[in-house]
């Protein structure tokens, strides 16, 4: 299991899985599910019409510069600012 | 009580009260809205037969396109393409032309009376989000659930009557781009002003409700009806700014904030509330009339893009298409433009032979023929290029070179959806000023508007070819490609160098402001339209011969009059080549020449180049239609050589040495990479960067910034080449 994924997954104290973690820090092909999008509002907006919102599932397709991720069949770049500030609850990890 | 702006539909009614009825207006007025990358244009032709009106070259948008067709019952039906938008929230430019239309509020178009909504049927949850906005503004709508057959081809079986059942308004299923259900959704638009609005398909919860009314009743105050009032309320809880279509509601930002306050008091989140509310809705809506058979899984789009986007596959399929396009743009067009230089070649002989030796015969010949002959010839080179342009646009691959270029366009302070009118620029620099409207940030768009023309766009490829074409040899060097053909790539990489440096320079100076975050959708991979392939390509050829027909043609005639007058009487003992250069000397055009010279001289160039220069500010083709003429005059009657031969045999009458070295050429061609010589981009610059007094200085500044770059580097290149032994010109 990538490293950054593993400790995004358990907490350092107690080894309890630790369910959540901001966007930005998961690993290509791992599945999680929008639990809050803090972003500037027009973002936000903008992202909750693409159909990335608070509740849906989204599978990380690559991540650089900036992420890719599929929405229910919606492909979509974002930037890596924003990815920062959504947070999502891990699914199913890569592999 | 100040008052929104009266709607269009109502100031028209008022000016035709009491007049005669127009037999032009349509019976009917249809509005086509859909998210991006639905086939809603592809829709909209099909509808209206490809008889829209669309944007030229003069600056009209290309974004808010109009047309007509017959109802089944035979009534002339109006039908405006809306842009592409994700919600009615206006966060760029093209959104808010498509709520302002809508709402009623854009003062240039009429308030639509059914509104056509194109939805993904493989998408459809998404979609159904803008849908359901559009059922709340009081206005009958029609679903078209479009691409029906890769929504089944993809597993997915929509229970149409359900969705009927469900959404309160006529669902068509169509395939556009087949032309199929065309006729059913042709009759549902025609039933559709019978049907009741759909409104509001969800309930609120009783405290958001209540919290709100005073919003919804501050809008209603306003002038907007209530069933728009309430949607606009809910949608301006998860907005940041209020936008220009509601800046005259009295004390907006305060009423909102207490209205979000009283909704957080109830328990709900105020930026997500009308999310949730929506999907929760659409989510039920699928749940009854959507099923999926087939399993979730990589599809070809997905597939391609492990290619396309690949970490190093990626950057290098992108170079190769861009040097694929630049060769064959001289490779493929070669045997067609010979052919119509022969056809040129032979009407303007056989056009000679019709008249009688004299003026009449040289303004024929050497002004018309010589003048807008020498830019036509470049026709086939322009429709490989805008067919290129079309198959990237047209098969998604755009979007993926914004992606690949997000890294790099975020180092000059934009992001990757900047690099999408770039690459529009290529082809045209109108069209992609007119892209920018999908950035949302001010300044970002203002910085992509200043840069788009430094993209080489076609113009300036009658200039390249004939400088590539005269002064690089036709050999292979590398792989297979020509140098001309890596030469003019060199030429269109200057200029993306020279967009990229200068958006760094105006995003840290004038345009200063942080980089906002890309968010982009990469569409599926389609396979072209080849019938709108060819449209578009049509298209942009008409807009070609009617520009070479128009300003080139009045351009030529003037050039040439210019080059014939005043006569003198030239030295009888000269041989007919020098009695003619005497002519061309001390013409108006010469004398003209010779005035200007010393402003070129430090470039190398001599008056005719200078000449040529001038006259082509208004549009850069001119450049090589004034040679044509200047050539043609000089010349040696009907037996008009290749312009590029002539140039190569041109000598300095002083010093004997010739006057068009490669040196100068590719100087010459560095000038014509920075210099913005062209009257359409400037007019839409003036209204994209705002209009008005604001639009004219940023037209302005982007003329005045542009030409001295154009100077400098070519004062760089000639100076520069001399000191490396590269020899000189004149």
């Amino acid at each position: 299991m990538p490293h950054r994924l593993r400790s995004a997954l358990t907490s350092q104290a107690d080894g309890v899985p630790r369910r959540t973690c901001a966007l930005a820090s998961c690993v290509p092909g791992s599945r999680a599910t929008v639990v809050n999008i803090a972003c500037a509002p027009d973002e936000g907006c903008r992202l909750r019409a693409l159909g990335l919102y608070e509740g849906s599932c989204l599978h990380v397709v690559d991540s650089r510069h900036c992420m890719l991720v599929d929405v229910r069949g919606t492909r979509l770049a974002l930037g890596n600012a924003l990815t920062s500030g959504i947070t999502v609850q891990l699914e199913r990890l890569p592999g | 009580m100040t008052t929104l702006r009266p709607s269009h539909s109502a100031r028209r009614a008022e000016g035709s009260s009491g007049g005669p009825a127009d037999a032009a207006e349509p019976a009917l007025r249809v509005a086509i809205i859909g998210n991006p990358n639905t086939g809603k244009t592809t829709l909209f032709n099909a509808l209206t037969g490809l008889r829209q009106r669309v944007g030229n070259f003069a600056g009209v948008t290309v974004e808010r396109v109009e047309g007509t067709f017959r109802s089944p019952d035979g009534r002339r039906v109006a039908v405006l393409d809306l842009p592409g938008s994700y919600s009615l929230s206006a966060g760029a430019p093209d959104e808010k032309i498509a709520l302002e239309v809508l709402l009623g509020r854009d003062p240039d178009r009429w308030r639509p009376d059914v509104i056509v909504v194109v939805a993904d049927a493989a998408h459809l949850e998404r979609n159904l989000f803008l849908a359901s906005q559009v059922f709340e503004l009081g206005i009958p709508v029609v679903l078209a659930l479009n691409q029906f057959d890769r929504a089944e081809a993809e597993g997915y079986r929509i229970d149409v009557p359900e969705m009927i059942h469900q959404l309160g308004v006529f669902v068509v299923p169509t395939v556009a781009n087949r032309g199929e259900g065309l006729e059913p959704l042709k009759r549902a638009i025609e039933l559709a002003p019978g049907q009741t609005p759909p409104g509001r398909r969800f309930l609120l919860p009783p405290a958001v409700a209540e919290a709100l009314e005073p919003l919804t009743a501050a809008l209603v105050a306003a002038g907007l009806g209530p069933a728009p009032a309430a949607m606009e309320a809910l949608r301006l809880l998860g907005v940041d700014q209020v936008e220009s279509h509601l800046a005259g509601v009295p004390d907006l930002p305060a009423t909102r904030g207490r209205t979000r306050a009283a909704v957080e008091r109830a328990g709900f989140v105020p930026e997500r509330l009308e999310s949730d509310l929506r999907y929760t809705w659409i989510a039920d809506v699928i749940g009854r009339a959507v099923t999926r058979t087939a399993p979730l899984g990589r599809d070809a789009s997905h597939r391609i893009d492990g290619f396309v986007l690949h970490r190093y596959l990626g950057p290098l399929i992108f170079i190769l298409l861009m040097a694929l396009v630049f060769q064959s743009v001289f490779t493929w067009a070669q045997p067609l433009i010979e052919g119509i230089e022969i056809a040129i070649g032979a009407t303007g002989e056989a056009a000679g032979r019709l008249l009688p030796e004299g003026d009449l015969r040289s303004l024929v010949v050497d002004g018309v023929f010589g003048g807008v002959g020498s830019v036509l010839v470049f026709l086939p080179q322009i429709a490989i290029l805008f067919g290129f342009s079309g198959l990237l646009e047209q098969s998604g691959y755009m979007a993926r070179a914004a992606f690949l270029m997000d890294r790099v366009m975020r180092k000059v302070g934009l992001h990757g959806k900047s690099f999408i009118p770039m690459l529009s620029g290529y082809a045209c620099a109108v069209p992609g000023i007119m892209a920018t409207r999908t950035i949302e940030d001010p300044k970002d768009r203002l910085a992509t508007i200043m840069v788009v023309p430094l993209m080489s766009c076609s113009a300036r490829l009658p200039v390249y070819t004939l400088l590539i074409g005269a002064f690089v040899p036709a050999i292979t060097v590398w792989g297979g490609i020509g140098l001309q053909g890596l030469t003019m790539l060199a030429m269109y990489l200057l200029g993306t160098l020279a967009a990229l440096a200068a958006a760094w320079v105006f995003k840290r100076t004038l345009l200063k402001g942080p980089v906002r975050p890309m968010i982009l959708e990469l569409p599926p991979y389609r396979w072209p339209s080849l019938r709108s392939l060819w449209v578009s390509i049509a298209q942009r050829c008409f807009l070609f011969l009617r520009r070479a027909g128009t300003v080139i043609l009045a351009l030529s005639v003037v050039l040439w009059a210019l080059a014939t007058y005043p006569r003198v009487a030239a030295d009888p003992s000269l041989p007919e080549a020098a009695q003619q250069e005497q002519q061309l000397a001390s013409s108006a055009l010469g004398q003209i020449g010779h005035a200007i010279e010393p402003v070129v001289r430090p470039l190398g160039y001599d008056w005719k180049i200078g000449v040529s220069i001038a006259a082509s500010f208004a549009a850069r083709e001119v450049f090589v239609s004034t040679m044509g003429t200047i050539y043609g005059v000089g010349g040696s009657g009907d037996d008009v050589p290749a312009l590029g031969a002539r140039l190569r045999e041109e000598r300095d009458p002083r010093t004997g040495a010739p006057v068009y070295t490669p040196l100068v050429a590719v100087g010459l061609m560095v000038f014509y990479v920075f210099a913005l010589m062209c009257i359409s981009t400037t007019a839409v610059t003036v209204r994209e960067a705002g209009g008005g007094r604001i639009g004219w200085q940023w037209a302005g500044f982007q003329f005045a910034y542009m030409l001295v770059l154009a100077y400098g580097a070519a004062w760089v290149v000639y100076h520069g080449g001399r000191a490396l032994g590269f020899g000189g010109g004149t």
